[in-house]
């Protein structure tokens, strides 16, 4: 019997790099908000810090915006692993406990944000305590991420490290492939989240020059660190310019700048349209970069494609189940509601977590 | 042999292990606990029960700080846990089922958006709204089951994937709806022992004895629902897996009996603090009750992650990653041509793509005290014809200088001395160990493979020409190579196997 080849790709590769693209995106999307929202509230200059309306109503959020961010990290992680299995893991590996370690990490900043969340006005200071761990969880594992998938575009690299030691303790030495990126990555998401905090906080005289000052400083400290990689890549920085990659940089950096001059303008909307669109756009560039680093070790386009029509179309249909699904709930969930309505549900049980959050 | 080998100082079983029960334990909490939630909420509505409702979102709390964290990120544990493992098993997984993965994200989210707004929309929403939340959570969490499910059962038996190559045929497999209704079983009855824990909580009153006695309901009728599932289940697994289970591996059986005794565990405590004296229950009981849960649920995934052994895809992939279909290109070529990361130390490299999945040196599972005292040659022995071992072992399809290269690998690590100053024994007793280490592993007293009827035929003198000639009486038969002392020491046991001793 001649068993099935699984070493194949179900479905056209055009089809895996733009879904992965357009995940990682949102995937980002809501890291920044959560990771950035973090160092706002942290950092930001507020008077008076816990009793700030939209600081509160962020670190309300800050638990469902990790759930909804690791969430929608699977679906980026699992399309990049079906076309480069074999730098994903092997770069794993090498990596083991740093990586394995980020399961752990992961689920203790999520109960410290949760622990913030319910901290309440009660305990001001118990928002610090909470919220300092989670931030420190949160750069642990974006840094071993940028390690990791920096060290997947070097099979070089996990070669020599993994003759020296089988353990899984290697971390990448090569910190000029990642470090630089990595700050790109964490100035980015000081200016998602400073959209955010000024669009939750636009009618707060307090708020909303703050969060002015994290886009503004955040776009200009990204772009800086963004041209500083790319200098940094020095003979692959010519092969990149080769590639569509420079159109994506080049309109990533223009619709970054008109997201600003929108936000100031307040016209959020827009603002957050070209925001999300550049962020697509260095996903983008992002994605060339792998190929110009894998060039002589890896084409996907060596993949033997055998698509799997039918289980593609149920997956198309359930991500349109799904999205109406949930307009329906949120539909659902912002709806108006009389107490005559409520019936039983508004008890004299002590409120629940949402009353609790508004009586605050 | 494409990826580099994590040489973990642990098993990898008790790594996987340690994850993955915990994940399904939380993760069929999710969908039960979804359920009980939303049917204990409708019911209480059309009651004006406002202390259960109360008593609901306290459990919806706890539901959420559960579900979310630890069993969503379990999950992805799992799922980062066997890429580090085996991720040419992760390899075949995605590729063959990157749809049914993809759908269950789209699942997932919606599973994860909705326990959120149900969550936080206890006191904003209009009942009618909020229930429907709540349906739409467990549809969709049960939905999620349906798939990943589908790949669970795809692992022990892949069915006619395996000559299609087709997606449904891998889906649909043999054992997907028994295994279903199972699950779904399980997930009801968590839902109540979860439950069962909260009402442990409330003070000691009527409304307490109403809760828990409901909670216990749940719990008592979906491990009912579950028992004959299971048998179902067993029934559907292929003959010649449950045969080679039955007579070859002991821990599978192990660990579906003990199961038996969990499940017996938690019908007990049930009945009683559940139906017969509620208001008696007290916290720690209900925590003993979910841990008994988490033996008999825990047990189950051990029979079903061990019983597909020595595969990790039935019929396909092999437990150490080796592929069936490349058998060929490893008879011939060998292993280490195939081995992509390399340490600059064969043996060990061979040792760890052939072995180490399953074995260390001397941590789980581990050689030395098998192999302790022993020589490579005979260690190469064992290698060679590891299938016939005890069932379960995948087969060394490696060229036999490699074997060599995996004993000397081995031995080096191994204790030096004979096995008559290890163990300090002389005589009859030092040639019962010989006997233990040389023979037993496939030929154990009073076990399958027992020969001592016909050792006992043979006249005092056929021992030496037996012991002189093993390689040659049957395939994987190993020559004896011990020094004279303990072949001696051999002859002497076996002559005590005459007298009827050894038994």
């Amino acid at each position: 019997m001649t068993l099935p080849d699984s070493n194949v790709l179900p479905g056209p590769l055009w089809l895996f790099t733009a879904l992965h693209v357009l995940t990682l995106s949102m995937h980002f999307a809501a890291m920044n908000f959560l990771l950035g929202g973090i160092l706002i509230v942290i950092a930001g200059r507020f008077e008076r810090r816990w009793e700030n309306p939209t600081a509160r109503r962020f670190i309300a959020l800050f638990p469902a915006a990790m759930a909804i961010t690791v969430t929608l990290g699977v679906a980026p992680l699992l399309f990049l692993q079906a076309v480069y299995p074999r730098q994903m893991y092997s770069a794993a590996i090498v990596s083991a406990w740093f990586w394995g370690l980020i399961i752990p990490v992961v689920i203790l900043a999520y109960y410290f944000l949760y622990a913030a969340s319910f901290a309440g006005n009660r305990d001001a200071s118990g928002k610090a305590r909470f919220l300092w761990p989670a931030l420190l969880g949160l750069l642990y594992v974006s840094l071993v991420y940028s390690s990791v998938f920096s060290m997947a575009e070097r099979p070089d690299v996990i070669q020599r490290l993994y003759a020296q030691n089988q353990t899984g303790w290697q971390w990448n030495p090569e910190v000029g492939d990642y470090l630089i990126r990595w700050l790109h990555m964490i100035l980015g998401a000081l200016t998602v989240g400073g959209f955010f905090v000024g669009v939750l906080g636009k009618d707060d005289p307090e708020t909303f020059p703050i969060a002015k000052r994290m886009f503004g400083y955040g776009v200009a400290a990204a772009a800086a660190a963004g041209l500083a990689y790319v200098a940094s890549l020095g003979e692959l920085m010519a092969s990149l310019m080769r590639t569509p990659a420079i159109w994506a940089l080049a309109g990533g950096i223009f619709l970054s700048l008109g997201s600003l001059h929108l936000f100031f303008k307040r016209r959020f909307l827009v603002s957050g349209l070209a925001l999300f669109a550049s962020l697509i756009l260095m996903v983008i560039t992002r994605h060339q970069l792998r190929l110009v680093k894998l060039r002589g070790h890896f084409d996907p386009a060596s993949w033997r494609i055998a698509p799997q029509w039918s289980p593609l179309l149920l997956f198309l249909v359930f991500l349109i189940i799904a999205m109406v699904i949930v307009g329906i709930m949120l539909r659902l969930f912002f709806r108006p509601s009389t107490t005559s309505q409520l019936g039983l549900a508004r008890r004299d049980s002590g409120g629940g977590f949402h009353e609790r959050n508004q009586a605050d | 042999m494409k990826y580099p080998f994590w040489d973990l100082p642990a098993g990898y079983g008790i790594l996987m292990a340690a994850v993955a029960i915990v994940h399904v334990f939380i993760a069929h909490f999710a969908i039960g606990g979804g359920l009980f939630l939303v049917v204990t909420e409708r019911a209480a509505r059309k009651a004006a029960d406002a202390a259960r409702l109360t008593f609901l979102e306290r459990l919806g709390k706890f539901f959420v700080l559960t579900t979310l964290v630890s069993g969503a990120l379990t999950g992805v544990g799992i799922w980062f846990c066997i890429g580090l493992l085996n991720p040419a098993a992760v390899a075949v997984l995605i590729h063959t089922f990157i749809w049914a993965w993809a759908i269950e994200w789209t699942l997932f989210f919606v599973e994860i958006l909705a326990a959120i707004l149900y969550f936080y929309g206890w006191n904003r929403m209009a009942p009618a709204g909020h229930m429907t939340l709540g349906w739409i959570y467990f549809l969709f969490a049960w939905l999620s089951l349906f798939f990943i499910n589908g790949i669970i059962t795809f692992m022990l038996t892949p069915g006619r994937w395996l000559s299609t190559g087709n997606f449904w045929d891998g889906f649909f497999n043999p054992t997907f709806w028994p295994s279903l209704v199972f699950r779904s079983c399980v997930a009801a009855m968590l839902g109540g022992l979860y439950a069962f824990l909260i009402a442990a909580r409330s003070k000691p009153d009527d409304f307490k004895a109403r809760m828990v006695r409901h909670t216990a309901w749940w719990g008592i009728c979906g491990l009912a629902a579950s028992l004959p599932a299971l048998y179902w289940y067993w029934k559907w697994i292929p003959a010649t897996i449950a045969t080679a289970a039955l007579q070859d591996m002991p821990t599978p059986m192990r660990a579906l009996h003990t199961s038996y005794w969990f499940a017996g565990a938690i019908a007990l405590l049930l009945l009683l603090f559940g139906l017969i004296i509620p208001r008696r229950l007290h916290l720690s009981v209900a925590v003993i009750t979910l841990a008994m849960g988490l033996g008999w649920f825990g047990s189950f995934e051990w029979f079903r992650e061990s019983v597909r052994k020595p595969y990790v895809i039935v019929g396909y992939m092999y437990g150490n990653g080796v592929e069936v279909a490349n058998t060929e290109a490893y008879e011939k070529d060998g292993y280490l041509s195939q081995i992509a990361y390399r340490s600059g130390d064969d043996g060990g490299d061979l040792f760890r793509h052939a072995c180490r999945s399953c074995h260390t040196i001397q941590g789980y599972q581990p050689l030395k005290p098998a192999l302790d005292g022993t020589d490579p040659a005979f260690i190469a022995a064992l290698i060679k014809s590891a299938p016939l071992l005890r069932g379960n072992m995948p087969p060394f399809l490696g060229k036999p200088s490699e074997a060599d290269a995996i004993a000397s690998y081995i031995k080096a690590r191994l204790d030096p001395r004979s096995l008559s100053a290890i163990y300090g024994l002389q005589g009859v007793e030092l040639g019962a160990k010989v006997y233990q280490i040389r023979c037993g592993k496939c030929h154990p007293i009073g076990g399958r493979g027992d020969k001592t009827v016909e050792l006992a035929k043979l006249s005092e003198g056929s021992y030496q020409n037996l012991i002189e000639n093993a390689s040659d009486l049957g395939r994987g038969m190993p020559a004896v190579t011990c020094v004279e002392s303990e072949r001696r020491a051999l002859i002497e046991y076996l002559k005590t196997l005459k007298a009827g001793g050894g038994k």
